[in-house]
């Protein structure tokens, strides 16, 4: 019974450990690699946009395996002290597996989920403000430079034609 | 500006990272991540893909509303107005550090160029330089463009330097309102590239798209660009 307690909780101290450092992994790497006052290489930022793609599924089942691993741990685990540990490393996980899922770029340059627009002749700009301007069709549209600047990515329709205006 | 409809499915992108200082946007369909100067699929289920490119200008607003009196401007969000820039956005942002540098034809990081990617090329023009002669005449890969200021001295529009029916690149001058002439007929042509006088009258120049860019992300995404005036 003891070996056998002494495996578990080796066994899921070890698989404790692996589901912190994969979603360790999964969020510092990317926000190493893209962060915005950095060179990125083309080989880093592939890399960490495969780990972007995929950080939600991996840590979705890190959390599942270091809660599982957590469970019998406590139960192989009498000393409180080391469980408390254990679930301080779960909560970690669990944490993280949160962070992977916040878009650090749309907290910092909120999206315009729902543009509003106005008639030209009712609109205050300056006569010197740039626009970026789109016709299709008979449909003409201005994105004022200080607005979408700040947006950076609009997701429209105009004249039934789906377009993104970027700047 | 790209389109959004691609591989039968309807796109939508938020911004989700960045390259060098050029941002990847992220489709909420697919996942893929797309890279914002190129409109190219970077990483992901459309990984090599292209977004449909759409014709876009940066004029002044004036110049704008006075071309389209019946169009529709984007309005601020009420809740963010704090962050919006200031009208000389770019011209500001010409003093914030850049990550990586070109130093090519005597020329900046964070030199306003205007860059031309079209007929198998691309090219780059100094801002600055176009504002000041008004009128460029030059030739991208093998093709001729003609790069013209608008009437308000900072809207700039480039058109294929070809008229139907005339052989070679017609040569143009530029009277002081901004108007084109040509010198085979002397018709005059709008900003929007339109003859509306003369011999041409109703004909209309092929639009060119322009980028308003930095020199350092231009070379970046371009590089094989030549640079106007430069060697």
């Amino acid at each position: 019974m003891t070996n056998e307690a002494q495996s578990i909780r080796r066994i899921s101290v070890a698989v404790l450990l692996t589901c912190l450092a994969l979603s360790l992994i999964c969020v510092v790497y990317p926000f190493y690699v893209i962060r915005p006052f950095r060179a990125q290489g083309a080989r880093e930022l592939a890399a960490a946009l495969v780990v972007m793609r995929f950080r939600s599924a991996a840590t979705f089942i890190a959390v599942a395996a270091a809660l599982a691993a957590l469970v019998f741990y406590w139960r192989a685990q009498p000393r409180r002290w080391r469980r408390a540990f254990a679930t301080a490393g779960a909560a970690f996980v669990c944490i993280l597996a949160a962070l992977a899922r916040v878009n650090i770029y749309e907290m910092m340059f909120h999206p315009d989920d729902r543009p509003s627009f106005a008639a030209a002749s009712r609109t205050k700009l300056d006569k010197d403000e740039k626009v970026i301007a789109v016709k299709i069709g008979g449909a003409a549209r201005a994105y004022p430079i200080r607005n979408i600047s700040y947006h950076h990515v609009i997701n429209d329709v105009l004249d039934k034609v789906a377009i993104v205006a970027t700047y | 500006m790209w389109g959004r409809d691609v591989a039968g499915l309807r796109l939508t992108f938020h911004l989700a990272g960045i390259n060098n200082q050029n941002f990847l946007m992220r489709d909420d369909q697919t996942g893929t991540y797309w890279q914002q100067i190129s409109g190219k699929a970077v990483s992901g289920p459309l990984s090599g893909s292209q977004l449909p490119f759409v014709h876009s200008d940066e004029l002044n607003f004036g110049t704008w509303q006075s071309e389209e009196p019946q169009g529709t401007v984007l309005q601020d969000t009420a809740q963010y107005r704090f962050g919006y820039a200031r009208k000389d956005w770019d011209v500001r942002m010409q003093r914030a550090p850049t990550v990586i540098d070109f130093r090519e034809h005597g020329l900046k990081a964070r030199d306003l160029m205007l860059g031309i990617q079209a007929f198998g090329a691309s090219r780059a023009f100094l801002f600055d330089q176009v504002i000041r002669e008004k009128l460029v005449q030059d030739r991208v890969g093998a093709e001729p463009v003609l790069l013209v200021v608008g009437g308000d001295g900072q809207s700039v529009r480039a058109f294929r330097d070809r008229i139907p029916g005339i052989q070679g690149a017609p040569d143009f001058y530029r009277k002081p309102d901004g108007l084109l002439v040509d010198a085979t007929t002397g018709s005059d042509w709008n900003f929007q590239g339109c003859a509306i006088s003369g011999k041409f009258k109703g004909l209309c120049l092929e639009p060119v798209e322009v980028t308003k860019d930095y020199w350092f992300d231009w070379r970046n995404f371009n590089p094989s660009t030549t640079v106007y005036g430069r060697k």
